[in-house]
């Protein structure tokens, strides 16, 4: 011991693998916190940061569902047509022209435009062939209703597509010319790997994709999960220096850095603080006076293609009772919704179609409850469903015509009502559904339906209503509608009344079957609006569905270091925006 | 000896009620304990008024009533004391029904996670042997669970849960600590010999865990309960606040998710302050009380001029 202590006093050597240690450790944690200062390219100036509420789940064209993913992937896998910011009109994208129809063949032709995949490879007719007999081939879930109508796709040259119908269909265009083109390369090894497995479709979209291919104007660099998502300028992108539909093409911009916040508490703080450019999702109107006070932060408004709505269980009772849903239209009051809920930032919707989509929105349709408060309300449901036969142990309206608080509601039967939930997705997913859900309950139980509103996981939910049926009522939402209203077919015809099928109130109408085949096979647009028009004014009346409201999209951006934003429906996180932003 | 010469003297008095009177005016000295009943009474009173304003208009309903003139979040105002939320409801209005529901998720939670520990507590205290292992196993298992992320896990499986079950689970998580302390008064008390006459005289075993040794483990039981009422309701606002609280109720967590779900956080003070502040305080009243309740039953806490 002593020894020991000599030794360490004597030798100043001794206390050196202590010292040693501390550099060490000092080095390494200067190397890691290094790395991430340099690794990160945060710090570049000419790399736009955006916020985003959640990671993108997967970077797997086929399997994202997700809203994140597809924000991500859409600036890397690009269609043959897109829309045009102001007119709205498809226009040639990838493709180099429009495409051209043959009546007698029932064939479309399209060009493509001389384009690169990121890795500089060319993108040929045989990409675009592929990804159609891909879909066709696998059944590839969200595309297969898409394509399913394609007879064959032949490809005479590099630049040339030629895709053969199997019937007319509307809906070719607007809907299956603007899936995503994925690489043949890319994809032909994982087929191969996937046909050796007992279920291929599964394999593939398993299949984790690290570097996707792209032919948009970004292609990733790096993902940390957790962290960041990092988008770099694609050398190869089509676009680049030409001008599509007046407007020249970047990009202008290094590159993308996703950033994950989880709350939008902490991705407005960001915002504000100016650690991001902007939040790629919609701002709460609690936010907006506050930001509209910041001269850094610029606010933009645009409208969506959204449809969110009430759905009703018709499989069973007591909604597949037409004039209790009636009642319920009655008794919703969406006014109050829009004007409160959605602080006014909302379109009041009378129809599944949003009216912002003119052409094929049906004003003519029943308008439940309009203009009338809530007694008003209250009573005239009452009416409907005094006529249809329910009953209760202390009605809604009394003798003297006076609104008082109903209960035990009995249907026409005989038997009381029995509790019902309404499912609506948590308060921390949006605010606005599970708000309407609770007024609901309340609105519903002031004339004695036993009505709970039940918010849950959003995944639990869809799996509930989707996957299982077990459900009553739900309140969704469609975030993103295409401006071809086929939607409206897929929403109500029986043959989707299926696991995961679109049609999850079970509808079933062999009248409404009849003009919504007919409405995707009619070439002709005015005659196939008339159909879309009787489809909406069939649904209305028999309200599978309540079309609630089309929410207006509330956008921040950092003002100081970007210019050229571009305002369309659904927001400035458009593709255009993306090609065209510069750095100020 | 004084005691005995007011006994003698005065009409003669239940042993509890004897016991009782001497308990308050102990309490009656502790300052702590004198501002946390003033507080709970002020709390109760808010629970008790929250019928009030529904009653006045239905503008003033905390769930469905809207001011017709008011479609956003405004400060206080003579109609809207401490001002409206984002919809237009009045904030005092919810601020009181959520006293109600505090209380009533509070107290229901604690009486249930009491009488389940003083029961299972009792049992495995007297029976011994395996039941005893058995029980405070099940107690210790329970015991590590952390509550908060088991209800959340709950909430995320079946949905969102109604009130009455969240308070059940918070219950059923709450009793292990009360059951360990009951299971060592109650080990002490089977040694006493008033147990061993009760049993020599052939009591049963359900008598003598219920008669004879309940009513000396039940003031302990009561000081526990105050603490729980404490957890309880902080359980019950966490989940709230976090999104799985009962839609149908306006708790003061239900609130504070409004404020922060709507992005009024840092606009409307207004809005966020008084169901913080309710919070807090409820739960500091009943810490508060069951300070006092600590010195008013075990002897060893109190101060000299307050033994005799």
């Amino acid at each position: 011991m002593r020894k020991g202590n000599a030794m360490s006093v004597m030798n100043p050597s001794r206390k050196r693998p202590c010292s040693r240690w501390v550099v060490i450790l000092a080095c390494a944690a200067m190397l890691i916190t290094g790395s991430l200062f340099t690794v990160s390219p945060a710090s570049a100036s000419n790399l736009l940061k955006m916020g985003l509420l959640q990671e993108p789940k997967t970077l797997n064209v086929w399997r994202a569902s997700d809203r994140w993913s597809r924000k991500v992937l859409g600036l890397m896998y690009q269609p043959l047509y897109v829309r045009d910011p102001e007119t709205l009109k498809l226009i040639p994208w990838l493709a180099a022209g429009p495409p051209l129809f043959d009546e007698k063949t029932l064939s479309y032709t399209v060009k493509i435009r001389p384009a690169k995949w990121s890795d500089g490879t060319e993108l040929t007719s045989e990409d675009v062939a592929f990804t159609g007999r891909f879909i066709n081939k696998f059944k590839v879930p969200r595309y297969r209703s898409k394509w399913r109508f394609i007879k064959k796709i032949e490809t005479p040259d590099k630049q040339t597509v030629i895709f053969f119908l199997k019937e007319p269909k509307a809906i070719f265009v607007s809907r299956s010319l603007t899936t995503p083109i994925v690489q043949k390369k890319e994809w032909t090894a994982l087929i191969e790997a996937a046909r050796k497995t007992k279920k291929p479709l599964k394999k593939l979209l398993n299949e984790k994709i690290k570097r996707p291919v792209s032919s948009g104007p970004f292609v990733l660099k790096e993902w940390r999960q957790g962290a960041y998502l990092y988008l770099q300028k694609n050398e190869h992108f089509f676009g680049t220096g030409k001008k599509i539909q007046g407007r020249l093409l970047g990009p202008y911009i290094d590159g993308i850095i996703f950033k994950i916040f989880g709350t939008s508490d902490a991705s407005i703080l960001a915002l504000k603080k100016g650690s991001i450019d902007m939040f790629w999702w919609g701002i709460q109107p609690g936010y907006i006076e506050d930001l509209r006070a910041n001269p850094d932060i610029a606010l933009f408004q645009n409208e969506k293609s959204a449809l969110y709505y009430m759905g009703f269980n018709v499989r069973k009772a007591p909604f597949n009772d037409a004039n209790l849903r009636r009642a319920i239209a009655t008794l919703v009051d969406e006014d109050f919704i829009i004007n409160r809920i959605l602080q006014g930032y909302g379109i009041r919707m009378y129809s599944i179609v949003p009216p912002g989509n003119a052409f094929w929105y049906c004003p003519d349709v029943p308008r439940y409850g309009e203009g009338l408060d809530r007694e008003g309300r209250i009573k005239k449901a009452f009416g409907i469903l005094s006529d249809a036969g329910y009953s209760w142990d202390a009605p809604p309206v009394d003798g003297s015509g006076k609104v008082v608080k109903g209960e035990g509601i009995k249907l026409p039967d005989g038997s009381p009502m029995e509790k019902f939930t309404i499912l609506t997705p948590p308060a921390d997913y949006d605010p606005h559904r599970a708000m309407c859900g609770m007024m609901m309950q309340e609105w519903l139980r002031m004339v004695g339906m036993p009505a709970y509103s039940k918010p849950m996981a959003f995944g639990a939910l869809l799996q509930q209503v989707k996957l299982r049926h077990e459900f009553d009522a739900f309140i969704l939402g469609y975030g993103n509608l295409s401006l071809d209203p086929d939607y409206l077919r897929n929403f109500f015809i029986s043959t989707n009344d299926k696991r995961r099928g679109w049609n999850m109130s079970g509808y079933n109408n062999p009248h409404f079957d009849k003009i919504a085949n007919r409405s995707a096979s009619e070439m002709d647009r005015e005659k196939r609006r008339k159909l879309i028009w009787e489809m909406q004014k069939i649904i209305i009346g028999d309200v599978p569905y309540i079309p609630l409201y089309d929410p207006k999209l509330i956008e921040a951006v950092r003002k100081g270091r970007f210019t050229g934003w571009v305002q369309m429906l659904g927001g400035v996180g458009n593709i255009w925006t993306f090609c065209q932003l510069k750095p100020r | 000896m004084s005691k005995q010469n007011e006994n003698s003297m005065g009409p003669e008095r239940h042993p509890w009620v004897s016991s009782f009177l001497e308990g308050w005016s102990i309490f009656r000295q502790n300052l702590l304990g004198k501002i946390g009943l003033t507080l709970l009474v002020m709390f109760a009173l808010m629970a008790l008024c929250s019928y009030i304003p529904p009653w006045i208009s239905p503008i003033y309903d905390p769930m469905t009533g809207v001011d017709p003139d008011i479609t956003s979040c405004s400060g206080p105002c003579l109609r809207h004391w401490l001002g409206t939320d984002f919809m237009g409801r009045d904030i005092l209005s919810q601020l009181l029904a959520g006293a109600r529901i505090a209380f009533m998720v509070g107290i229901s939670a604690a009486v249930m996670s009491i009488v389940l520990g003083v029961s299972i507590g009792m049992t495995a205290g007297y029976m011994g042997r395996f039941i005893d292992t058995l029980l405070m196993r099940l107690a210790d298992m329970i015991m590590v669970m952390p509550t908060l992320l088991v209800v959340l896990l709950l909430s995320a499986v079946f949905g969102q849960l109604n009130i009455w079950t969240i308070v059940l689970i918070i219950a059923l998580f709450r009793w292990p600590g009360v059951s360990r302390i009951i299971r060592g008064q109650t080990l002490s008390l089977k040694q006493r010999p008033f147990i061993e006459a009760a049993k020599v005289a052939g009591a049963s075993h359900f008598r003598i865990i219920f008669i004879h040794i309940m009513p000396n483990v039940l003031p302990l039981a009561f000081l526990f309960m105050t603490f729980r009422v404490t957890s309880a309701i902080i359980t019950e606002a966490a989940l709230a606040f976090l999104g799985f609280g009962d839609p149908g109720t306006v708790s003061w967590g239900m609130m504070l998710q409004w404020v922060w779900k709507t992005g009024h956080m840092f606009q409307a003070p207004y809005w966020l302050l008084p169901p913080g502040i309710c919070i807090s305080l409820i739960t500091l009243s009943f810490y508060m009380l069951g300070r006092a309740m600590d010195e008013v039953l075990d002897p060893r806490l109190r101060k000299e001029d307050q033994t005799d």
